[in-house]
């Protein structure tokens, strides 16, 4: 028996809400980084979701991109936290405002 | 006749072109060369006088010489008459008139530069090449002015004398007078100038040419558009000419320092008395009144032109006059009686008296440099002091300089048979004839005779205080001695402004029936003549009836006598109070009259308000204006954009938290309003 | 392919000089500079072309490549002269060269990039000249501006910043203005035309117009509005009062060879550009708006003047009479007659010499005093005679004395305005004239005030006489203005040539 897609996008949605409200809530970087995979894995849900209702691959392959695009971002979030962390010895986003112009 | 490019006239354009290469000799050698470039200046002025009377000569055989020589720019016009070409060129004009001035302006200039050699090289004076080089320029450009042969060219050379004679004025640099003057002096002919130069344009633009003479001249164009009645610029042709004329007069009154604009000339004296002899007095002063003479034929167009010409002239003689009789410092006498001279002969030009104002033009630049220069030499006496009450007694240490200066003081004041007498008297009766017709020209004339009183007072003033009774200095007691360089050009000079007035014995060839006015025949034509250019021409053209007292002969008669009458009576006024061995200061009874002379009735005081208290707050404010208003308005609109974006910028906090809220609101808002107006609720 | 290779020297040049040793950039770059200068001379002498470049004229050293197709319009590389701009380009490479051995002497810092970039504007000053497509000459002349931001905010002086910042925001707003009235010409044009060619759009102008109303506006009004957009956006460059502010800020700030560049060329890229454009492609809008621009004209010369006599500042005062000059400029253009037409592009040329000299003889005097005030010296005649002599030849140059090269310009504005054929045109003129007055009266008072008098300095320097490099560019335009002024036919009978078309609606 197959799982209703109302299922996945609602489980899609309490996935992509839970990253936002970490996003919006949050003051750590590393789990800012965390809510933002949340996010996109949130988006993957549902690509392979209605990949597999429609019984069309374009959305797994998509799905696929994220993936790559996910991991991209971690690298270069890792770095950013890196270097944050070297220059104000704190991981949190609040800190560093005053590069802001 | 008007010859063409053969015979001497070919070597003419070398009049000019030697003080020019003096200009440049002097200018780059100046400084190895021995005299500091006096020797190619007397050299290059000695080949212009030759070559000059040579011209003058020519003409005397009956040739004239009238050639475009280079054309400097052309293009195509629309004009008032119909011309669609104009042709900007650089011609000479050898007539009469010209070939006279030449002799006249290169004679001088020779002789100046002769008496540089002990004016300037034997007092040490610095800065030689400079002012042998200015010289040379001056020379040049005067002499080109001289026979131009079109009123381009003819304001192109009058520009350029006058940056020399900024030059010359301001030789003296390092004092702080000297460069004032000399801005003064640019500054004030400039505002004349800028009539001068609208006048060319005009002209220009209504003719589509500015030629003085031929067939193609903008005088024979104005006369066929009066005859035709066109319409010019939306004025009828007379009242045209009349503006025009007016406008080119402005550019007279600024350089013959004429009344408003005489201002600059009494501080022109600054500069070196050889100078104030060449320029300010002989040649470049008489720019103005030349230029009359040589465009005579357009003003004789406008009698209304004439008459203001004759009334500028006839006030200034008698304004400058009463000036020049409280000043101290002898250069500062010549300088008002120079003003004073040339009044008369635009007083003489105005009443249609060509040949008298080209005669008093004449015997003026002999007697007025060697004025000046004896004034000169009087100062090298004085070991450089121009105050007169320092001087005196200096007649018996200085006869030559004191006879010569005696025999231009003579010509001056106008005794007779000094040259100035028949050349004054000769512009008085033209202007008593036309006056007794006239009222205007009858206001003139009698200022101008009222001026001849004060005339032979200043001038005589001048003589006493300076040559007469006992030395009232020691430097008066015991002069420094002056050498043939400078007492050379006084002697010729002063033979000529004793002797050159006999050219043109107007009363006498009338009282005795003689043909002896050779200055009338040559300038009517009798030798060589250009068409239109005669005095004859000019005679029938000036629109003034003559009147007279009884017949011709009583009415000059009466005129010479009562100008010679007055001459002799201001002489003899002087005579009384300052010929005395220990003369006083008479000016304290003149009262509150000797205040306003004595501040040359405030005339300076207003220019200089016009320039400092008008002009420069007007521009100060235009600056304040200026940086507040509009470069305001500028930094204004950079201002309202930086203080607009230090308020936007504040919604970039720098917390990624707040930049994800403001997302997420802006989505839910889009969504809203996306709902709202897609009918989803 | 002469124009390439002028702009191929200086661009070449440009980047060798940047990677030069700081101490032989300067002779360096003098040298290349000189490379431009003999080849435009002797394009000078070679020079066969007739008629303008943008109304089927005859060019000289033209050159086509098809470079891109923008849907329907293409555009060339597309360069030529005719003899508007060929005495221009002349004037700015022969100027070039003498900015750079100008600034031998006050440049002393990052020296090989400095004179870098002032190769890289002369490359870009030869292409506006040059250029006769629309989107190669905007290309020119917006690159002009970056090196000109940079000699000023870099190397300028203590307000440096800004006065780049004004100069550049201010001119490339009004270049962004003019950029879009054009494009907005282009396409109203329609059918019409089918390149940014300048001699098709400006064919297309004059015989025809915009035919049909664009963006809901008739075409008679919308021409006007391209018009005044157009010299708007031209005005700021030239400038035009009120447009001139950023002027006297920017020359005062810029070091002495690009004030000289500045006032010499950049200033004519302002009236060249409006007299290729609205005066060659809008010969309807200029009869319509003479009176208005005259009397823009007669303000710029009367208030640009008036301005100047307040100043005490050297650089302002003839950053201040260059307003002054422009507007004698404007009022030529405006009188649509070939005197004052062909007056006008002669001032260009001889303010360009006259202006360069002016700043030149400023920045010798700076060097050497450290100071621009009238008020902190006088009687500096006395220390350096030569270049002193130069800078009141200078002065007289600019106030119009005749056989220099101003007084055939001014005066053939004169006497082209005079008879133009909108109303009042003498009174316009004659108000003008007035500027010749005072000109005479705030230069001389400045040179009364600096040169003469009793010798005296605020500033603690030791002044000498200034050295050869210095003065000789100084001797190379003055007798340059001198010639200009006793020949102008030099260059008056081929600038005539060229703007006769103009007048006459296109025909030869």
């Amino acid at each position: 028996m197959t799982v209703a897609v109302e299922y996945y996008v609602l489980l899609s949605m309490a996935v992509f809400c839970i990253g936002l409200m970490g996003v919006l809530t949050r003051r750590n970087a590393l789990l800012f980084l965390m809510s933002v995979e949340l996010m996109l894995n949130a988006a993957n849900i549902n690509l392979i979701a209605f990949a597999f209702y429609h019984g069309n691959l374009t959305g797994q392959v998509f799905a696929l991109f994220t993936m790559a695009l996910a991991a991209a971002e971690v690298a270069v979030g890792l770095g950013i936290i890196l270097v944050l962390y070297r220059n104000f010895r704190d991981v949190d986003v609040t800190v560093p405002t005053t590069m802001r112009w | 006749m008007v010859g063409t490019g053969a015979g001497p006239f070919s070597y003419a354009p070398a009049i000019a072109l030697f003080p020019l290469a003096a200009f440049v000799i002097s200018l780059v050698f100046g400084r190895q060369l021995p005299k500091k470039g006096a020797i190619p200046g007397i050299f290059a002025t000695a080949a212009s006088l030759l070559f000059s009377l040579w011209m003058f000569a020519t003409v005397a055989g009956g040739e004239t010489y009238h050639e475009t020589l280079y054309e400097w720019s052309a293009g195509a016009v629309t004009t008032e008459v119909g011309a669609e070409e104009i042709a900007f060129s650089f011609g000479l004009l050898i007539d009469p008139l010209s070939a006279l001035m030449l002799v006249i302006v290169s004679l001088v200039a020779f002789l100046v530069h002769v008496f540089s050699l002990g004016y300037m090289n034997d007092e040490g004076e610095t800065g030689l090449p400079r002012y042998y080089a200015s010289l040379g320029l001056f020379t040049f450009s005067m002499l080109a002015f001289v026979y131009a042969d079109n009123l381009l060219m003819a304001f192109m050379f009058f520009e350029l004398v006058g940056l020399c004679s900024y030059l010359l004025i301001g030789f003296w640099f390092r004092t702080k007078s000297a460069p004032s003057a000399a801005k003064k002096a640019f500054l004030v002919t400039r505002f004349g100038d800028y009539f001068f130069l609208i006048g060319v344009v005009a002209i220009a633009s209504t003719f589509g040419t500015v030629a003085f003479a031929g067939e193609e001249s903008f005088v024979v164009a104005a006369e066929t558009a009066i005859e035709d009645g066109t319409t010019l610029f939306g004025f009828d042709a007379q009242t045209w000419v009349t503006i025009t004329g007016l406008l080119v007069l402005g550019g007279v009154i600024g350089k013959s320092a004429q009344f408003p604009l005489h201002t600059w000339l009494p501080d022109a004296m600054e500069g070196p008395t050889t100078v104030s002899a060449l320029i300010h007095a002989a040649t470049m002063v008489a720019a103005g009144v030349y230029l009359v003479a040589r465009m005579f034929g357009y003003y004789a167009l406008s009698p209304t032109a004439l008459s203001i010409i004759a009334f500028v002239g006839g006030f200034t003689a008698l304004f400058a006059a009463t000036m020049g009789v409280v000043k101290d410092d002898i250069k500062q006498v010549l300088a008002y009686s120079t003003i004073s001279q040339y009044g008369y002969m635009m007083l003489g030009m105005g009443v249609g008296g060509y040949v008298a104002g080209v005669f008093h033009l004449m015997n003026h630049a002999f007697f007025k440099a060697l004025l000046f220069l004896g004034s000169g030499a009087v100062i090298v006496l004085m070991h450089h002091e121009q105050d007169m009450w320092k001087m005196g007694g200096l007649k018996d240490k200085a006869p030559i300089t004191y006879y010569t200066f005696l025999a231009g003081a003579l010509a001056l004041a106008g005794i007779v048979p000094f040259s100035g007498f028949w050349s004054k008297d000769e512009v008085l009766f033209d202007a008593l004839i036309v006056g007794l017709e006239e009222p205007v020209i009858l206001a003139a004339y009698a200022m101008g005779l009222l001026a001849v009183f004060f005339t032979g007072f200043y001038t005589f003033r001048m003589v006493f205080l300076t040559f007469h009774g006992e030395p009232r200095t020691e430097t008066a007691e015991d002069p420094h001695g002056v050498g043939w360089s400078i007492k050379a050009p006084l002697v010729v000079l002063g033979l000529l402004a004793a002797l050159v007035g006999f050219v043109n014995l107007a009363p006498i060839a009338k009282v005795a029936g003689m043909d002896i006015t050779f200055l009338e025949y040559w300038l009517d034509g009798e030798y060589g003549y250009v068409e239109g250019l005669t005095y004859h021409h000019y005679h029938e053209m000036v629109a003034f009836e003559e009147g007279y007292i009884g017949s011709e002969t009583t009415t000059m008669l009466l005129s010479a006598g009562l100008s010679l009458g007055l001459a002799l009576a201001g002489a003899f006024a002087a005579h009384t109070l300052y010929n005395v061995p220990e003369p006083k200061r008479h000016t304290t009874k003149l009262g509150g009259a000797y205040t306003v002379l004595r501040n040359n009735y405030y005339q300076d005081e207003y220019q200089v308000w016009l320039a400092e208290g008008l002009t420069l707050p007007l521009a100060r404010t235009a600056d304040l204006f200026d940086r507040s208003v509009i470069d305001g308005a500028v930094d204004g609109v950079s201002g309202a954009s930086l203080f607009g974006s230090s308020w936007v910028k504040r919604i970039q906090t720098g917390l990624v938290t707040n930049y994800a809220a403001l997302i997420v609101a802006g989505f839910i808002a889009l969504l809203l309003g996306l709902g709202l107006y897609g009918g989803w609720f | 392919m002469m124009i390439e290779a002028l702009i191929a020297v200086a661009l070449i040049g440009a980047l060798v000089t940047f990677v030069a040793p700081n101490r032989v950039a300067g002779k360096l770059a003098f040298a290349i500079s000189l490379v431009p200068a003999a080849l435009s001379l002797w394009m000078f002498t070679a020079f066969d072309g007739s008629g303008n470049a943008l109304l089927d004229g005859d060019l000289a050293f033209e050159s086509h490549l098809e470079w891109i197709q923008l849907g329907e319009y293409s555009i060339e590389w597309f360069v030529g002269l005719d003899g508007i701009s060929l005495p221009l380009v002349v004037m700015t490479t022969i100027l070039c060269s003498l900015a750079i051995l100008s600034s031998w002497t006050p440049i002393d810092s990052r020296e090989s990039q400095f004179y870098g970039l002032v190769l890289f504007i002369e490359a870009n000053l030869i292409g506006v000249f040059s250029a006769l497509d629309f989107f190669v000459w905007f290309i020119f002349w917006e690159a002009v501006l970056i090196p000109m931001y940079l000699l000023i905010g870099v190397w300028g002086g203590p307000d440096r910043k800004y006065a780049a910042i004004k100069f550049f925001v201010y001119t490339n707003v009004a270049s962004l203005v003019m950029f879009g009235a054009f494009i907005a010409l282009v396409f109203g044009l329609g059918d019409a035309v089918t390149s940014f060619a300048m001699p098709e759009i400006a064919d297309a102008m004059v015989n025809g117009g915009v035919q049909s109303s664009v963006f809901g506006i008739d075409p008679g009004t919308f021409t006007a509005l391209v018009f005044i957009a157009m010299f708007l956006g031209f005005a700021v460059k030239v400038p035009v009062v009120p447009f001139h502010t950023w002027l006297p800020d920017a020359h005062v700030q810029a070091p002495t060879p690009a004030s000289v560049l500045l006032a010499g060329v950049l200033l004519k890229m302002g009236t060249y550009a409006l007299l290729r454009f609205n005066f060659t492609m809008f010969p309807e809008q200029v009869e319509t708006f003479a009176v208005p621009i005259a009397a823009i004209a007669v303000i710029s010369v009367i208030y640009g003047a008036m301005l100047a006599l307040a100043q005490t500042d050297l650089k302002r005062i003839v950053a201040y009479s260059s307003v002054s000059s422009m507007g004698y400029v404007i009022l030529g253009l405006i009188a649509y007659t070939q005197f004052g037409v062909g007056g006008a592009t002669f001032q260009m040329v001889s303010h360009g010499l006259i202006s360069g000299l002016m700043f030149m003889s400023v920045g010798v005097i700076y060097n050497v005093t450290h100071t621009r005030s009238v008020e902190e010296m006088s009687g500096l005649a006395d220390r350096m005679p030569i270049a002193v002599g130069i800078l009141v030849a200078g002065a007289f140059g600019y106030m119009g004395l005749p056989l220099m090269s101003g007084f055939h310009g001014e005066f053939t504005i004169f006497f082209g305005a005079f008879q133009a054929d909108f109303a009042y045109a003498p009174l316009f003129t004659a108000l003008a004239m007035f500027g010749i007055v005072i000109v005479a009266g705030y230069l001389l008072f400045a040179l009364q005030r600096t040169v003469f008098g009793p010798y005296h300095l605020e500033t603690d320097y030791d002044v000498g006489r200034a050295p050869l490099h210095d003065v000789a560019p100084m001797f190379v335009l003055l007798a340059l203005i001198i010639a200009l002024g006793v020949a102008p036919e030099l260059i008056f009978d081929m600038i005539t040539n060229a703007v006769d078309p103009i007048l006459n609606g296109g025909d030869l």
